[in-house]
């Protein structure tokens, strides 16, 4: 029974965890209607960006995790100046089919930067896991699932009270509508692709900490596409919801379910769930219905 | 095109190795041009088709020892029941939440080849698969490979051009230009998208099982997402909406490819770190930045260019 109800925090932590990938997904989206298939790599930069600041350059952490923030947002702001600026006006077809290209490019380009090796990448949460009675959770879940839940609701108060936040998300609306009320598209979206850098490297560093870092990290991002979906791509708060049902249910297949059958059953239940959503409630959770008009 | 048919006599066999592998793609391409170019469906999934193409003709050919006049339409008929799955769920959602189920396609294919039991689908150390056979002649050389290669990129080509002419593709164009004003003039898009699903995947099924009987080997690590964005690179270079367009792409992104497979070992050889991943890893970079260049700077790929070519050609010497 311990084993069991430790299972489900574990599972729940972790799926927080894919939550605050996903919050990058749904940043980007709520603020642009860009959907960023290259999300996963973002993470893998901040990642490397972080490495660098602490194993390469030698600071301390506390003087190395803002650096690698504002690094890292000023990477999502080039990204966004190089490719997306340009395709304002276009169709969202030619911004995604970007993000794809984004996907393989940036790929290519942390391989051929950092190369394959495996390189370890510095503790930033404590190593010891906290002990409740028989129960074990790792620190670094348990804390990154406290930073999610303040990021969510922080950004969720952002994109719905505030006045800005509100202008963004007139853009993820429609953009020729939203410029020509005034609202600096062009703007907006810089803000997604700094915020979601910046979710990102927060991400590596929860998911990596004291672990080893190679450029195949990046498929966090396509584990946290099923949370994004779940929770419906405009709802922030809804990550928290979603992270944690579909990081219970990974949890416990992955532990009572694969040793029945000998497979990792586990790794694919994300997608199956994503399929059943797509299919029975399109709109995820708590997503915006849309009314199509011609 | 008679040329074409002489080559095996005319050129090097590198460069009728070449010449198989873009005959291939082309059949793929082609498929994934009526899906995405014509039917507007973004699809990121093209390598699991074919994948399952390729499976599917490998399994019935070194099991069963069936010839490859039936495998290769039993591989295609496969992959296309597989896209056709993932095409149903556009009954509910659009746009580019069906990009994502694709992607799940992808996944769910690697899944079940490396999870199924071994002696299935192989695992993760693939099949082998025996050489196409008709009348006791083996295709095992280059240049027989390329007959078999022609006859159907030749068939499946054509098929194209009279798919996208047919009712079914001024659907398609219909319900990529607007699926909404298309549902009002009497068009069911749900069909008509699935339908659009099911005819790229049977191309990348067609061509997934020539793959085999060239390669005579299907691994699970042929078929990767990568591949697939590789695909979807080739028709945004050559042009969206255009058969023509999605051969030229694969054309000039096969080249780019060859010349990357080429040069990148020469320069691994000085830049030691990076080791043979540096063919993989220039591959991305080139290919992930002409997808985001032609989106930027030519979003309707090469075949727009020519045709303002040759309607300015035609027109001369006054602007229009």
């Amino acid at each position: 029974m311990v084993y069991f109800i430790n299972d489900i925090i574990t599972g729940a932590l972790i799926g927080l965890l894919y939550s605050l990938v996903a919050m990058g997904f749904v940043v980007i989206y709520r603020a642009s209607k860009v959907f960023n298939f290259a999300q996963g790599e973002l993470v893998i930069i901040g990642g490397f960006i972080v490495w660098f600041t602490t194993m390469q350059a030698g600071l301390s952490l506390w003087l190395s995790i803002p650096l690698s923030l504002v690094l890292a947002g000023l990477v999502g702001y080039a990204i966004e100046r190089i490719f997306l600026t340009k395709l304002i006006g276009e169709s969202v077809f030619s911004m995604v089919m970007v993000t794809v290209g984004l996907l393989i490019l940036l790929r290519g380009l942390v391989l051929l930067v950092f190369g394959p090796a495996v390189r370890p990448f510095p503790i930033i949460f404590p190593l010891k896991p906290l002990f409740l009675g028989d129960m074990l959770i790792p620190m670094n879940l348990l804390i990154g699932g406290i930073i999610t839940i303040v990021a969510a609701v922080g950004l969720s108060w952002f994109f719905n009270r505030t006045r800005s936040g509100l202008r963004m998300t007139a853009v993820a609306e429609d953009h020729v509508v939203a410029s020509s009320m005034g609202i600096s598209v062009k703007g907006s979206i810089a803000v997604a692709w700094v915020l979601g850098a910046i979710l990102s490297t927060i991400g590596a560093m929860i998911f990596l900490s004291g672990k080893s870092l190679t450029f195949l990290a990046s498929d966090i991002g396509f584990a946290a596409l099923p949370v994004a979906l779940f929770a419906g791509l405009e709802s922030i708060g809804g990550l928290i919801l979603a992270g944690i049902i579909i990081g219970i249910a990974q949890s416990l297949t992955t532990n009572y379910l694969d040793p029945l059958i000998g497979g990792s059953l586990g790794s694919v239940v994300p997608y199956i769930i994503m399929l059943a959503i797509l299919l029975i409630r399109p709109t995820g959770l708590f997503g915006w219905r849309t009314i199509e008009r011609v | 095109m008679a040329l074409l048919l002489l080559a095996p006599y005319l050129v090097s066999s590198r460069i009728i190795a070449i010449l198989n592998m873009m005959m291939i793609s082309a059949v793929i391409a082609v498929g994934l041009q009526i899906c995405t170019g014509y039917a507007g469906q973004i699809n990121l999934g093209q390598a699991a088709f074919m994948g399952v193409g390729a499976y599917t003709a490998s399994i019935l050919a070194s099991k069963t020892g069936l010839t490859f006049l039936l495998t290769i339409p039993l591989a295609g008929l496969s992959a296309a029941l597989f896209g056709f799955l993932f095409g149903l769920t556009a009954a509910r959602i659009k746009g580019f939440y069906l990009a994502l189920t694709t992607i799940a396609a992808q996944f769910l294919f690697h899944f079940a080849v490396l999870n199924l039991p071994s002696t299935w689908l192989g695992g993760s150390n693939g099949i082998t698969v025996p050489p196409a056979e008709l009348f006791g002649q083996r295709f095992v050389s280059e240049s027989s490979q390329f007959y078999l290669n022609f006859a159907v990129t030749a068939i499946m080509v054509a098929g194209a051009f009279g798919i996208v002419r047919s009712r079914f593709g001024r659907a398609f164009v219909a319900v990529r230009d607007d699926d909404v004003a298309a549902g009002i003039m009497g068009i069911n898009v749900a069909a008509t998208k699935a339908n659009a699903f099911l005819i790229g995947a049977f191309y990348a099924g067609v061509g997934g099982a020539l793959w085999a009987y060239l390669i005579r080997f299907v691994g699970v690590d042929q078929f990767t997402l990568f591949h697939s964005i590789f695909f979807v690179a080739m028709i945004i270079v050559g042009g969206m909406g255009s058969i023509v367009g999605a051969l030229i792409g694969v054309f000039i992104i096969r080249i780019i490819q060859e010349i990357i497979a080429t040069v990148g070992p020469n320069i691994a050889d000085s830049v030691s770190f990076l080791g043979g991943d540096i063919v993989f890893a220039g591959m991305n970079v080139v290919l992930g930045g002409v997808i985001a260049l032609f989106m930027i700077l030519e979003p309707k790929g090469l075949m727009h260019r020519w045709n303002i070519l040759k309607s300015s050609y035609r027109i001369w010497p006054f602007p229009y």
